[in-house]
């Protein structure tokens, strides 16, 4: 499972890398996200409303997109105001919190069964210690998955070390535990000179660093408001297509920057 | 020493006499010291942030020097003193109602100034905001505030009133303190010029270029740490408060020891911190803790608030966890930020965003070095929509085309080229209007010739866009930098603004755009073509004034006269209070006053 230290870290893409990556190499591998907010949504087979960053990471697996890699979505619109929809559907009412993280877990045990191993996505920040009790899509998704996680730093905004080390030192001792270790994004320049902060972080925390993605001004379907205006390029005629093209550029640059093996080696203790 | 004596009864009885130009010794201290109490009434005063017994060399006894002491020099202490000597009736320099008055006096002007800090978790948390409310904060209590920045990274500059460039966000900071802006304020500019390279700029003027490595390798231990102590003690010297910014975040440990911009220049200043979070981007909470723990312990000490800033709703959905984050810090977060919509200058070029007016339709378009974007905020009083433009086909539509500046005119120029631009640009001339403005108008130009290889790493001579049939030459390493006004040539009105540019143009056979003020002639500056709607300049906030931004549009054809006929400066300054307003209504002003700021026993 991949976390965020902020939101627009880079969560979604990654995991869309890392499917990609895990799909190229033949293996077998499903996207999950508990729950999205966001108003970009696509419409799977059945006519089942997802997130279409879920949707793109199906792509990328290879895998026709289905509203179980992403069962709950809210769609705010208007202050205070929000649609819930779950599998797909739009509910009526209040307090769907423990309903709807119960049919994810669902989903994602029978994601798990017709998969060899499933990519989960945290939402927003994984340490939002006000909304303790009723974040169920970071921690609590791990703790009831046993998912390995990595949290993402974003550094292009600074302080990515700090966030980082927030993160984790924030969480329920429970769920350090889980936390296997962190991937720096978006780094521009010459990497050796995080050297030393890396290691320190590793001393500090028991986390092992998976790598540090360089920044790459390629489009991928945006998922928030917090990406719009972050730029990148997209060409061509099929923006499918065009996204899809961007992800294997950045899949491949991807392969020499993150520890895949390690990656893989976490996702088949947990899956075994 | 009865001379002495003597000497500060005159002075009581003159009172009041400003700068002393015709004493042979003068300025002893500094340019515009006071020199009413030439001889202190308050001697030995016996402060010692003032001065220090040391014995004399003459009688071996050990005397109160105090040679270097600057407190009485400050005008507004000066003033305040003669104002008090006056009203108590005090000519007599054995008076013992002097002692009490010395009290009083340091209630109202600290002997020494109060550094605060202002650091953020984030480079986006909204440092420099903080800063620029805090200023205006502490000025309205009446005392004397600077703001200061060791290390700014910004490629949109201000030149002072001296010709010294710093960064736009110190100015506006320091507007926001009343006090006119010196170099003092940002020692270190560093203007990015591509391939990780920057021009670095000290005290107000170019100093070196530097990559990465070499900055943090060679010109920080050597120059850096001496450059950011001098001229925080030159502040510390004159105003009450000084409020520091930070630069990027004070935890980027793996160049801790290097860092001269946050808990460098925190220990040095000996600043009680703030640190800044963004809510909006998420993680607030995590950054915050974070960011504290990672700052060495020895250090750590010095922070002492925490501000979440930038808040979309109800901050008492916040509640839990700033209680979980105070209690696991033991530092108080002193209060929560709403989300602004302000009208002020944006910093760096993550603030390059579009103004969503309903009126004229301005394209900037947005180079890849783009400098100087805050020429732009003027526009948003006649309510323009001001697009930041990366594609030729985004042109369409636009009431007037800008060039704008750059840190590298021949770089930007080729990518004009390759994106498309510069075809566009060509069949638009004399349909839409085109402004460039400082790089932007060289580019405009026939020829850029750099002989020397100032702009590029080998000489060259690069073809322009042609519009204009200028010439631009990079003939020496000499920067313009200068303040200016003057008056719209073909009529109109006056203009303002300021030079910043390494080069210069001939302006071939056109008629110029500005005449501008200097040595009592008028100098023809930038070019106008009126028949092909094509202008040019070096100068920039050229809009903020009212007189350019109406030719310009009337100029492009547009009602022109729904704008607001007033200075841009009357809006930011309207705009500084009500900032100012929203962080006294947000912040736990008590633990300002007592904490930070240290005033004790004053009811102000």
């Amino acid at each position: 499972m991949l976390v965020g230290s902020s939101s627009a870290a880079g969560k979604s893409t990654l995991s869309a890398i890392i499917c990609r990556i895990l799909h190229r190499r033949g293996i077998d591998v499903a996207p999950f996200k508990t729950l999205n907010l966001s108003l970009n949504s696509f419409v799977d087979r059945d006519g089942g409303e997802m997130g279409m960053s879920q949707a793109f990471q199906a792509w990328a697996c290879g895998l026709e997109p289905e509203c179980r890699m992403n069962p709950v979505l809210i769609k705010p619109h208007g202050p205070g105001r929000m649609q819930t929809i779950i599998e797909g559907r739009p509910r009526e009412g209040t307090d769907l919190r423990e309903e709807a993280f119960e049919r994810a877990m669902d989903c994602h045990r029978s994601l798990a069964d017709d998969h060899e191993h499933v990519v989960i996505e945290g939402s927003g920040s994984a340490a939002e210690i006000n909304l303790r009790d009723t974040d169920i899509a970071n921690m609590r998704t791990a703790r009831a998955t046993g998912s390995p996680t990595l949290i993402v730093g974003d550094i292009d905004s600074g302080g990515v070390f700090a966030g980082i080390y927030g993160t984790y030192m924030l969480l329920d001792p429970e769920d350090q535990r889980l936390v296997a270790g962190f991937i720096i994004n978006r780094f521009r320049g010459d990497d050796s000179i995080l050297e030393p902060a890396i290691r320190r972080l590793e001393e500090e925390t028991g986390m092992v660093c998976m790598g540090v993605m360089p920044y790459m001004p390629l489009r991928l379907p945006s998922e928030d408001s917090m990406d719009l205006g972050s730029g990148g390029s997209l060409s061509g005629d099929d923006v499918r297509q065009a996204w899809m093209d961007n992800l294997d550029r950045m899949a491949e640059q991807a392969e020499r920057c993150l520890d895949i093996d390690r990656i893989l080696s976490l996702l088949r203790a947990s899956s075994s | 020493m009865q001379w002495v004596k003597e000497k500060v009864r005159a002075e009581l009885v003159v009172g009041l006499r400003g700068p002393d130009p015709e004493c042979e010794y003068h300025p002893c201290h500094y340019e515009g010291q006071d020199c009413s109490w030439c001889f202190c009434p308050f001697y030995p005063c016996e402060i010692h942030e003032l001065g220090d017994y040391v014995r004399s060399s003459r009688t071996g006894e050990m005397v109160w020097s105090c040679v270097d002491c600057e407190y009485l020099h400050r005008p507004e202490v000066a003033t305040y003193v003669a104002k008090r000597v006056k009203e108590l009736f005090i000519t007599d320099p054995e008076d013992p109602r002097l002692k009490s008055l010395f009290k009083e006096l340091q209630t109202i002007h600290r002997p020494r100034g109060k550094a605060i800090m202002v650091l953020g978790a984030t480079s986006d948390a909204g440092k420099s905001l903080t800063v620029t409310a805090l200023c205006r904060i502490i000025s309205d209590m009446g005392y004397t505030v600077a703001p200061f920045k060791s290390q700014n990274m910004s490629l949109n500059s201000f030149v002072t009133r001296s010709g010294d460039e710093i960064s736009r966000a110190q100015q506006l900071q320091a507007m926001a303190a009343r006090m006119e802006p010196d170099f003092h304020v940002n020692p270190i500019l560093l203007k990015p010029k591509g391939d990780s390279i920057s021009q670095v700029v000290v005290d107000g003027r170019p100093f070196a270029d530097y990559d990465v490595r070499s900055y943090y390798g060679e010109f920080i231990p050597q120059h850096g740490f001496g450059i950011m102590e001098r001229n925080l003690e030159y502040l510390k010297r004159k105003y009450d408060y000084v409020v520091m910014e930070g630069a990027g975040s004070p935890a980027e440990i793996n160049i801790y020891d290097r860092d001269i911009a946050n808990m460098g220049a925190a220990k040095a200043a000996d600043a009680d911190c703030i640190l800044v979070v963004n809510i909006e981007r998420g993680g607030a909470f995590a950054y915050a803790y974070g960011t504290i723990m990672l700052i060495p312990e020895e250090d750590r000490r010095l922070v002492k608030g925490i501000i979440i800033n930038n808040m979309h709703g109800d901050p008492s959905y916040l509640d839990s966890g700033i209680a979980i984050l105070e209690e696991r810090l033991g530092i108080p977060v002193l209060g929560v930020v709403p989300h602004l919509d302000l009208k002020l200058p944006k910093e760096d070029s993550l603030g390059c965003k579009d103004l969503e007016g309903d009126g004229p339709d301005v394209a900037v378009i947005r180079l890849p070095r783009i400098s100087n974007f805050t020429d732009f905020d003027a526009l948003e009083m006649d309510g323009a929509r001001v697009r930041y433009v990366t594609a030729p086909g985004q042109l369409e539509g636009a009431d007037l085309v800008v060039i704008p500046g750059s840190k590298n005119t021949v770089g930007d120029l080729e990518w004009l080229r390759s994106s498309g631009f510069a075809n566009h640009l060509t069949t638009l001339a004399g349909k839409v209007p085109i402004l460039g403005i400082c790089g932007g108008y060289q580019m405009m130009g026939s020829v850029i010739e750099d002989p020397f290889a100032i702009e590029g790493d080998e000489p060259s001579t690069v073809e322009g866009l042609g519009l204009l049939d200028i010439t631009t030459r990079f003939d020496s390493r000499d920067k313009h930098t200068k303040q200016v006004q003057g008056e719209i040539a073909a009529g109109g009105g006056r203009v303002r603004g300021y030079e910043i540019h390494m080069g210069s143009s001939d302006r071939g056979g056109h008629d110029p755009l500005f005449l501008i003020e200097e040595d009592g002639r008028m100098k023809k500056e930038g070019c106008l073509d009126m028949g092909r709607k094509l202008m040019g300049s070096y100068l920039h906030g050229l809009f903020d004034l009212p007189d350019f931004r109406r030719f310009a549009l009337d100029l492009a054809g547009c009602d022109a006269h729904r704008g607001e006929d007033r200075d841009h400066k009357d809006s930011v300054e309207e705009n500084l209070d009500i900032l100012a307003d929203a962080f006294r209504k947000a912040l736990d002003m008590a633990v300002i006053t007592n904490e930070f700021m240290e005033v004790m026993g004053s009811d102000r």
